[in-house]
């Protein structure tokens, strides 16, 4: 069970008197690191990997990496996809050729990368997933920290069978809501390994983290005529590790006088020195559904 | 097992103590208040012939062991007047002395009595004892009288920073501490996080703080004691205290049933912040609740002259409620039974069954269909008989035992979706702890006087319930997977601990005014509290030693140096310590310790090391009263898979900790205080790089390093005033007004520093103060 259900009511009590202000830090790490941003999947779609370099806290650069041999192998099927960086693009893409893909579930991929900086490998297996029922639309009244509108659940029920692990992403119009507390993640059926919530539909609220989140970090109905597309992403047991790490540390503040100790995110990626290189390799299975938001 | 505890019990017997029978007698009894008859604990009894004495126990009585003769027995007790006693000791003798409040005229005679250099002269070092007189003088938060807060300015006591539940002794965390009432512990001394303490000050009489030289009479926890002595009751007359204060209002009543027999006190507190906010909440807030509320029980028979019997408990529970779907509550209850009993002159005995319990309940959601209910709890019931045998003059023995079954749960939780469900509720986990000691307070010379102890402690992790083993390979620092599960019936032992814990403390009197002391302890611990964030929060919940989780061990050793002066008007000490805490706990990335059966597998094992100077400066007599306390002391973990295997100082490590408390009678009606501290930063982690992952910023510590930065110095002042009611002889209604401010200069102390990413990708760092400025409180009491 994650700190992230509850904490929300302890703040609100612990902070009766306290007060934030923005200081002056000074946190310039020493950046510079291959950073391999590899979350692709097997729709019949292009598919992008990003190499980028760590920065210091602060610096709002992006750097990209160029000139770095990208290959995707699918082991099962003994095939090798190559991504291509166009000279002006940020990210090393492929397209499948129409109607196929890079994989199927159950099929074991892995990525290799080549670059000056270093060598680096990863292996990871196409995981199930489960099909989305419906997205369910529902007029709310105002409540405590939310205005009257619309607001969204989906339905979907994990497969029987511990160790399946999601990243359920929402769209509006085609934009990826990608608010960090909205990273919604879903360990089988519940928020996580320990909680045996298997076999079943997804709890709320992890079926109602579909929702958009205003500036205050709440969530806010949706407007008539949005469409709404929700995908189930299948990632590996490592990946849910990573984007849980992720999440909590991103939003580590919000947790006031009750903040978690500081913690790396755990890639999957070997370099060629035999030490953790940054980033993360995943091939996910996807399934999806899409609904326009009516008046209720 | 057996054989250990038969040869323990003969070690009782096999102290090479000069014990003759002769023509001995035996002066014994109670010394007590003589205006309400509360008996009065660590009263110095002097015996001016031998120029020895002895000191009243927890439950005041005291006995001597004397060749017949003619005897002077002076009586002292800081505060109050000395009494002398002649005696002619020709056969065994009760005496129960009564002792005066000090008058003020008399104060200066007084002070030069010799109990005021007790500190000097007993055995104990690393000890502090704050008498509830002294605690009500100092500043508070919202002028509400706090027993927690007031031992956080006494030396080697530390905290992760304002509001955090809990203290910090010597390097210790916060579950090393054994926070009894009335010898039950107390497993979340809290209200409102660390805010406020479940001590409601109208009921207690006595605060000890052990933070070495723990004698063997007290086990489980590592770091400290904090031993409450609650009231026993006027058994006189009756009366009344109470007060309106900003958080609470509060009402004791205590008195005779039968008088100088019997005796209770019952004392109540709430905080009505709700009550008063309720009109003002909008239609959506109501029904919202945000108040605590304690209640403290004691009563005692006297049984004739050989039989006391006290009955005490405690309950409380903070309770937050939001709208009509959330709600959220915690509070701890105690019971405790005690019966005294003076088997003869020289043996007293003591036989304590308590209870205590510590819960929660959490529920979401306002329709049957969709809600989340879920509570946990720790319970456990003791029985601990203590025997004290005054020898002679020269040995006071204690021994005695322990029994406690714990009954853990770690959490019931019913999750109903769409009208299915989930039970998502861990076993209830079972233990028993059990300890027995023997402990030997001995007057070698003049010079020299040891406390001398050995604690066997063993513990059984019992059925019923599943224990699990875990992937050894898995590389250290990560999540290690269930490998196999055992089950076992109810009672069936899983794993077995044991500990010897040798505890030693000497004195050597160098002359009236001035002692050297040391001390050595070993503690053990075997039940944890389960929390990996930078303030405990009242969720977090406690877990026994397993096969998977070894107890907690500690070595301290202390030396000290004391000296009084000016006729005891001033006492000083210094002390250094280095403590050694081995199997200590601590979790894995991302550790998830709420509801989650496979907890062990996210538990790490590592040592700790902490160590320290302390200075500690008060004066007792005259107009200006006060104390000043410095420490300079290191705390560090090492555990294998954090901060790349090497030492790191803990969350409450502060290098350097000053405060000054003091106290200005200005006149008969007026009395003024203020305390100031000014401490070092604390650490903590920031992360120094960025990395990108599907948009997403996730912050980086590049070494992997923790607690890798400081938050800036803290200080703060307070300062509060007490104006009595005009004195008025023919009434008995008494008041006061307490004016206080906290934090005078409004300054905003940073709890921690955290890094935020706001909506549009602009990255900031973020001081988090818990009091932004300054807070005024008034608040009245009043007796009659």
């Amino acid at each position: 069970m994650r700190i992230l259900t509850y904490t929300s009511i302890l703040l609100l009590c612990a902070t009766l008197f306290s007060c934030e202000d923005v200081v002056e830090l000074d946190l310039d790490g020493e950046g510079g690191d291959v950073v391999i941003d590899a979350w692709i999947n097997n729709k019949s779609e292009t598919q992008g990997i990003r190499l980028t370099l760590s920065q210091s806290f602060f610096n709002s650069n992006t750097i990209i990496v160029r000139d770095a041999v990208v290959l995707v192998n699918n082991e099962t099927r003994g095939e090798t996809y190559e991504f291509i960086n166009a000279d002006t693009a940020s990210t090393y893409t492929f397209t499948p050729e129409a109607g196929s893909n890079i994989g199927d579930v159950g099929d074991i991929m892995s990525l290799s990368i080549e670059h000056s900086r270093g060598r680096f490998e990863a292996q990871t297996t196409i995981n199930r997933v489960p099909p989305l029922d419906s997205i369910q639309q529902e007029f709310r009244d105002d409540e405590l920290f939310s205005d009257d509108g619309i607001y969204t659940q989906f339905f979907a029920r994990d497969p029987v069978g511990q160790g399946d692990a999601y990243w359920i992403q929402t769209y509006r119009n085609d934009v990826f809501l990608n608010n960090a507390s909205q990273l919604n993640i879903a360990f089988d059926a519940g928020f996580d390994a320990g909680s045996r919530v298997d076999g079943l539909i997804f709890i709320p609220p992890i079926r109602e983290f579909t929702n958009i989140i205003n500036e205050d970090g709440i969530p806010a109905p949706w407007d008539v005529g949005d469409e709404i597309r929700v995908e189930i992403h299948s990632i590996s047991v490592e990946a849910f590790n990573f984007l849980e790490i992720a999440r909590d540390q991103i939003l580590n503040g919000d947790n006031g006088i009750f903040t978690l100790p500081q913690a790396n995110t755990r890639s999957n990626i070997i370099r060629n020195n035999g030490q953790e290189a940054l980033g993360f390799f995943n091939v996910a299975a996807v399934s999806s559904l899409s609904d326009t938001i009516v008046e209720q | 097992m057996n054989k250990i505890l038969w040869q323990l019990s003969l070690l009782v017997f096999a102290c090479h103590i000069g014990y003759s029978q002769g023509d001995d007698h035996t002066i014994s009894g109670y010394i007590r208040d003589a205006a309400n008859g509360e008996t009065i604990i660590g009263a110095n009894v002097y015996i001016d012939e031998i120029q020895s004495g002895t000191v009243s126990n927890e439950y005041g009585f005291y006995s001597v062991n004397l060749p017949e003769g003619t005897y002077t027995l002076m009586v002292s007790y800081v505060g109050f007047d000395s009494q002398i006693e002649q005696v002619n000791l020709n056969q065994d003798i009760k005496l129960d002395i009564e002792i005066g409040v000090e008058s003020q005229e008399l104060q200066e005679v007084v002070i030069s009595s010799e109990a005021a250099n007790a500190n000097v002269s007993n055995t104990e070092i690393s000890v502090n004892k704050l008498d509830i007189g002294t605690i009500k003088k100092i500043p508070t938060l919202l002028g509400e009288v706090e027993i927690l807060r007031s031992i956080q300015l006494l030396p080697g006591v530390s905290t992760v920073g304002e509001g955090a539940t809990g203290f910090n002794v010597r390097g210790g965390s916060i579950d090393q501490n054994l926070v009894l009432l009335d010898e039950a512990p107390v497993y979340n001394s809290s209200h409102l996080f660390g805010f406020f303490s479940v001590f409601n000050p109208d009921a207690v009489k006595d605060v000890k703080l052990y933070k070495g030289g723990i004698p063997a009479r007290y086990g489980g926890r590592l770091s400290s004691i904090l031993d409450v002595r609650m009231k026993e009751g006027n058994n006189k007359n009756f009366a009344f205290n109470g007060g309106v204060g900003a958080i609470f209002s509060r009402l004791a009543i205590e008195g005779p049933i039968v008088k100088d027999k019997a005796s209770f006190i019952i004392a109540g507190r709430r905080s009505y912040a709700d009550v008063l906010a309720q009109p003002f909440l909008d239609e959506d807030a109501q029904g919202s609740a945000l108040n605590f509320h304690d209640l403290t029980l004691k009563t005692n028979w006297t049984l004739g002259e050989k039989d006391r019997l006290f009955l005490s408990g405690y309950t409380g529970r903070d309770n937050f409620r939001f709208g009509d779907d959330a709600g959220f509550n915690w509070g701890n209850a105690t019971a405790t039974l005690r019966w005294n009993h003076i088997y003869n002159d020289g043996l007293f005995g003591n036989v304590t069954a308590y209870y205590s319990d510590y819960d929660y309940q959490i529920s979401f959601g306002d329709d049957s269909n969709n809600r989340f209910d879920w509570d946990a709890a720790i319970k456990n019931y003791a029985i601990k008989p203590e025997f004290t045998w005054f020898l002679n003059t020269n040995n006071q023995v204690r021994f005695g035992g322990q029994l406690i079954i714990y009954e853990f749960d770690p959490g019931n939780a019913i999750g109903v979706s769409e009208g299915e469900a989930l039970d998502l509720s861990l076993d209830n986990r079972f233990a028993i702890e059990s300890g027995i000691y023997v402990e030997n307070e001995q007057t070698v010379s003049d010079k020299l006087t040891i406390n001398y102890g050995l604690r066997l402690s063993y513990f059984n992790y019992v059925g019923e319930g599943d224990a699990f083993t875990f992937d050894e390979e898995t590389p250290v620092g990560r999540r290690r997977m269930v490998t196999s599960v055992e089950s076992f019936d109810q009672w069936e032992s899983i794993q077995t601990y044991a500990n010897l814990e040798p505890r030693l403390s000497l004195k050597y009197q160098l002359n009236e005014q001035e002692s050297f002391k040391a001390t050595y302890n070993r503690t053990a611990q075997y039940i944890h509290l389960l929390s990996n964030t930078a303030a405990s929060t009242p969720v977090d919940i406690w877990t026994p030693s397993t096969n998977n989780i070894r107890p907690q061990v500690s070595d301290q050793v202390a030396i000290g140096y004391f000296r009084n002066s000016k006729d005891n008007s001033f006492e000083f000490s210094v002390e250094t310590y280095y403590k050694r805490l081995d199997n200590l706990i601590d979790y894995v990335d991302g550790a998830d310790l709420l509801l989650n059966p496979f907890i062990e597998g996210d538990i790490l094992e590592g040592r700790g090391r902490a160590y320290g100077l302390e200075f500690y400066l008060r004066k007792n007599a005259g107009r200006f009263t006060g104390w000043a306390s410095y420490t300079l002391a290191r705390s560090e973990r090492l555990v294998e898979g954090i901060n790349n295997n090497e030492w790191y100082a803990t969350r409450f490590d502060q290098t350097h900790n000053l405060s000054l408390t003091t106290f200005y009678d200005v006149s008969k009606r007026l009395d003024v205080s203020a305390n100031f501290a000014i401490i070092s930063g604390t650490p903590l982690t920031l992360p120094t790089t960025r990395i990108e992952q599907q948009g997403f910023i996730i912050p980086h510590n590049v070494d992997n390093a923790r607690n890798n930065f400081r938050i800036p110095v803290y200080h703060r002042l307070d300062i509060s005033a007490t104006l009595q009611g005009k004195k008025n002889e023919t009434r008995r209604w008494q008041g006061e007004w307490v004016f206080s401010v906290y934090n005078v200069y409004s300054r905003r102390n940073a709890f921690s520093i955290f890094t935020r990413q706001t909506g549009n990708g602009v990255k900031e760092a973020v001081r988090l103060s818990v009091f932004g400025n300054y807070i005024p409180a008034v608040a009245y009491n009043f007796k009659f």
